[in-house]
Parts: C-alpha cells; structure tokens; sequence
C-alpha cells in the first residue's frame, strides 16, 4: 500500500517534469534564502556578541564626573574624584563585584629607533588583563612586583608591536615614552574589539603599571574604573548600590548621574540581544515572504493538475474511493513537491556555506553555519507554507463531483 | 436486491427547480438483466446515478439488499460503491497513464487489500477478460473492446454483486460490442444483476426485462406491470 502510494505519487510527479523542476525551483529558492538569512543572521548576532565581549566580559566602565545638582550644602559644579585607593577599597562596601581596577589614561609620544607615533598610555593594576581581555601572547601582563617597584615596564597591544618593532621581538626591546626608557614585557594576543572608550584601542595602546604612571605624570585621581560583576549577581542591582554608596562616602545626590557615569555591558548584551531577535525575525520573514511565492507557486500549479485530472478523481471516487482520501493524496502531492525543493534547497545553501572563505569574512558576519536552531526554523516555516500551499488543492479536488467528472 | 420508492430528484437550475425523477418506484432483483431505456432528457442517468450511489436522492427511499441507502453520506457510499457495485461506462473511462493492471488493481487499492492479495486477483481478471498478456500496457496501446473489457475486469474485481453499464457498447464496432455483450450475458449467468442504461435496441436485447423512462417516470416499473 505504502509502497503504491509512493509510486503512484513519484509517476504522478514525473509524467511533467519541466513542470515539476520549474515549480521545484521555486520552493528551492525560498528555502534556500530562508536557510542562508537565518545562517547569516545568526552568525551576524554571535560574531557581534564575541567582539563585544573582545572589551571584557560582564564589564562596567565607571567614570567619575562633576556634579550637576546641589547636594547635602554642596554646590553643584563639583568634581567627583577618587584615588587608586578608594577604587579598592570598594569592594570592602560594596557587595558582589568580581574584580576592580583603576584606570590612568594619557596621549603620549613613543618612540623605538626611528618609529614614533602619539598613542594612549594607560596606568593600569594587574587584574586589567582579566577584565578587559588583554591576554599575553608573548611575554606576560604587567605584574605585583612591577607595581611594587614602580618599574618602567610597559605591555603593548599587538598593532602597537608591529609597528614599533616591525619584524623584531617587541619582548625585552626598548620603547621611549617622551625620553623615558620602558621595558616592553608582553604582547597583547590579537582579539576582536570594535570600539573602546576614550583613548585607541588595546591594539593600539601602551599599558604601564599605574604606579609607575602617577609617579611620572603626577596623577592622583583615576580617570575611571573598571569592575565586573561577580557570577550570579545582578548586575543592575550592583550598578545601583555602588552608585548609592559613592554617592553617600562623596556627598553627591544620587540621582546625579553626571556625576557617576556608568556603562555596564550587561545592559548593553541585553540591547544588543534585543536587536538581534528582532534582526533575526526580519531576515526570516524576508525569507519567508520569498519562500511563500514558491509555495503559490505549487499551489496554482496543483490547481491545475486538478483541473486536469478531474476525470481520474471522478473514476476513483466511482470505484470507491473516499473524499479524505483524495484530499490526501492531493495535499500529499503538494506537500512533496514542499519537501523535495526544501531538501534541494537546504542542499544548496550548505553547499554555498561549505565553500565560502570563511577566514575572509569571519571578522564581519562571524561563520555562517546551518545549526539546529536554523534547521528547526526552516523546517517550520516549510511545513507551514506546504499545508497552506497544499490545502487548497487538495480540497478543490476532494470535492470533485464524480457525476460531472464521468461525463466529460 | 434493489429497492426504490417513490424516487424524486429535483436540480436547482437558475431559480427553477427542475425535477429530473418525478416518483420512482422500482425493484430489481438480484440475479435480474434489466435495461433502461429510454430518451434523452427521461432521467436515465439520474436513475442509474442514484442506482450506483454516486448522487442521492432529493426524497424517497432506496433499499439496497435491505439496507436503506438514502441517508448516507458520500463517504459512506463510497464503501457501497467499492464494495457492491461495479460500474462500466460508455468512455470506459480508464486512468491514462496507468497500465492495465494498475487500473484494474484500483478499487482493491480503496478496499485494503495486501499487495499479494491484489496481485492474484488482477491475475485472475485479467485472465478472465484474456488480456494478461496486455497486463503491462496502457490504455491508449489497446482498441476500444480491449479497453471496455479491461473496465469490465476492473468493476468486478471487488467481487461486487451489481454491475452498472452506461451505454457500454456506445463507442464500439458491432463486433467488439457483441464481445461485450456476450460478456455481460455471461456474468448474469453466473449471477451477478446485470443492469444497463442504452439507447440500442440490438444490445437491450441481451436484457431479460426492460424499463422505459419517459420524462422522470417509470412507464411499466412494477414486475408485474
């Protein structure tokens, strides 16, 4: 019986088969868009989250500003500062952050041999690797000792390296930072980071113990600092309570926000999140809208196939046939037509995944890959467009009048 | 055994109901080789519609081997159509491209039969109508008796007690009508009821008894009439 159904239904799809291909190709398209957006999409949305994570992971950037509101017989106008000390100590008040660290930050002129270039100089502790990601590839991150001592060493980001000691060991060599002699001790490892706040990017700066840069530059209060929050915290209600602290230790009003500005990533992923779905819900109805014109497709073309075959029906409801019956093998008919496009389709768009040059365009759009989520996606949208595109049909001919089907 | 009472249909056309069957009132009984004739327009092939449960009655009652019909739903007819009736039609009918066995396996397909079981059976027909040797071909590969014959093995290869003919000698030479004929007689000889719609008088001849339709009214219907 199954076995009959199958060949009934393959001779059937064959006895026209530029008709078929051509009503085929028009499902295959549509799935093959829909497969590809949503790849694309997808890897878009997890290559974006990976750069962004390229600053750090769960990071809040603080940056102490100056007052706008009067506050407990203050005036407003009133810089907010704190020294290193003060940005440790915050973990003692302050419940739930992982890591803390302040942050120096100053342009300044290097110079190795005949290169030089004004560059960001940043005075940093020793958890700044964890928590902005700037690991070692060669060497190491500035250490307990370097701070200690106050030593003249420095760690580079890798596009610094290369262009101050071209084909040259950057490890051990020699940067001049307006005359004063540093001892580069690590290269940042490449990483994906689009943007930073104030200042060029770790690729492109030079890190020094914070203690050797306030004795050089005489600085006393951070610029800003860094924390991020502890796993399983949120980071929201942290947000809150080190702004309500600060602001009741330096007098500031807490709803002044110019005073504590704070970027917290957490928010930022969530936006971005947010953004994603939505990106992702247009590419699959762009999709979608391409894959339902396949199924009109298949849904007129089986409209005239009943038309054409209205004698058959009428024959077999003659000889017993029921009305379920036909409609099923009509809606099957369709259904198939649905499926074998979609396989050709899904067939088509891996194959285009499989050859692209991945290491061309993965800093941009990440790896395009069919993954479940994708898979499941498109299957569903299939199904929903066959039993639209098939229903139609397959009721018309279910309800073929044999009487009138005979005669002809 | 067929029985019908006071068999009525009447079609809407336009804002005119039209009654094509005016009160039928009719028995067949079962061995019985019945040909109904009569002029176009007499309701001939509503009657053998509603006899092959392939259209309803407006009103009236239809017993078929005691077994009141009329109520039933298309689907429920169905089943009596696969499983009781055998129809062969004057076109004959036949799927195109599909070949003489597949064509005479159809109603096995809708009476779930194994592939074994329909294979012996589609044998055996086939056989029967001396046409094995065809099994392969198709419709349009074979003549017009060869075709009608086919479609005779397929209206009883359900084994179904009534055979309904629509005119199955209409697109025929004399000669293969003959054929058919003698293969009608033949069925009724073995005890199938027999009936058939025609317009040739030479072909009604094989009939043991005649009902004439004139404008939706059985003109001698009773037996005894």
């Amino acid at each position: 019986m199954i076995a009959t159904f199958f060949r009934n239904l393959f001779r059937d799809l064959v006895r026209q088969p530029m008709r078929t291909i051509l009503t085929l190709s028009g499902v295959m398209w549509g799935t093959f868009a829909v497969v590809l957006l949503l790849a694309f999409g997808n890897s878009v949305q997890k290559q974006s989250m990976k750069n962004m994570r390229g600053m750090g992971d769960r990071l809040v950037v603080v940056w102490p500003g100056r007052t706008t509101m009067a506050h407990g017989g203050f005036t407003k106008g009133r810089p907010i500062r704190l020294t290193t000390e003060q940005v440790y100590g915050l973990t003692d008040h302050v419940k739930g952050i992982a890591q803390i660290g302040p942050e120096f930050r100053q342009g300044r002129r290097l110079r190795h041999g005949r290169e030089e270039f004004n560059i960001t100089v940043r005075g940093v502790g020793t958890e700044y690797t964890d928590l902005r990601n700037t690991i070692a590839q060669n060497g190491r991150f500035i250490n307990k000792i370097d701070l200690e001592r106050r030593r003249r060493v420095c760690f580079i980001g890798d596009t610094l390296a290369k262009d101050l000691f071209k084909q040259d060991e950057p490890v051990g060599g020699r940067i001049m930072v307006e005359g004063v002699p540093f001892t580069v001790v690590g290269v940042m490892k490449k990483k994906i980071q689009p943007s930073n706040y104030g200042g060029n990017r770790d690729t492109q700066t030079l890190f020094m113990p914070w203690t050797t840069f306030t004795a050089l530059y005489g600085s006393k209060y951070v610029n800003n600092f860094i924390y991020s929050t502890a796993p399983g915290v949120d980071s929201a209600a942290l947000e809150r309570s080190l702004r309500s602290y600060l602001s009741r230790k330096m007098g500031f009003s807490p709803k002044d926000t110019d005073a504590l500005f704070i970027w917290n990533q957490a928010e930022m992923l969530e936006q971005v999140n947010v953004f994603f779905l939505a990106f992702n819900i247009f590419l699959g109805m762009i999709g979608s809208f391409t894959l339902l014109v396949g199924g009109v497709g298949v849904a007129s073309i089986m409209m005239v196939v009943v038309e054409e075959r209205t004698r058959e029906i009428g024959v077999k409801l003659a000889v017993g046939a029921k009305r379920r019956q036909i409609l099923f093998q009509f809606f099957s008919e369709s259904l198939m037509i649905i499926i074998m496009g979609g396989i050709l389709g899904f067939a088509a768009s891996a194959f285009l995944i499989g050859v692209l040059p991945a290491e061309k365009i993965r800093d941009y759009v990440g790896v395009p890959q069919i993954n479940p989520l994708v898979g499941i996606a498109t299957v569903l949208i299939l199904l929903v467009i066959g039993t639209i595109a098939g229903i139609a049909p397959a009721r018309k001919a279910a309800s073929t009048n044999p009487i009138e089907a005979l005669r002809s | 055994m067929i029985q019908l009472n006071d068999i009525r249909k009447v079609y809407q056309m336009g804002k005119l109901p039209f009654e094509a069957l005016k009160g039928i009132d009719l028995t067949i009984e079962s061995g019985e080789f019945v040909a109904v004739m009569g002029p176009s327009g007499s309701g001939k092939s509503t009657l053998m519609n509603i006899i092959g449960c392939l259209d309803t009655a407006s009103s009236g009652e239809y017993h078929l081997d005691e077994r009141n019909v009329a109520g039933l739903s298309f689907d429920q007819l169905s089943q009596v159509r696969n499983r009781k009736i055998g129809f062969v039609f004057q076109n004959f009918n036949l799927l195109p491209y599909a070949t003489s066995f597949e064509n005479v396996e159809l109603p096995l397909l809708f009476n779930g039969k194994s592939a074994k079981q329909r294979k012996e059976r589609v044998r055996e027909l086939l056989d029967k109508v001396g046409l094995w040797e065809w099994h392969r071909h198709r419709p349009t590969e074979l003549s017009g008796g060869q075709q009608q014959r086919i479609a005779i093995a397929r209206a009883l290869v359900n084994e179904p007690p009534i055979l309904l003919a629509d005119e199955p000698t209409g697109n025929l030479d004399s000669n293969s009508g003959r054929e058919i004929m003698e293969i009608f007689q033949g069925l009724w000889e073995a005890g199938k009821t027999v009936i058939m719609v025609t317009h040739d008088n030479t072909v009604a001849g094989y009939a043991k008894r005649i009902v004439r339709l004139l404008d939706g009214r059985v003109e001698n219907g009773r037996k005894s009439a």
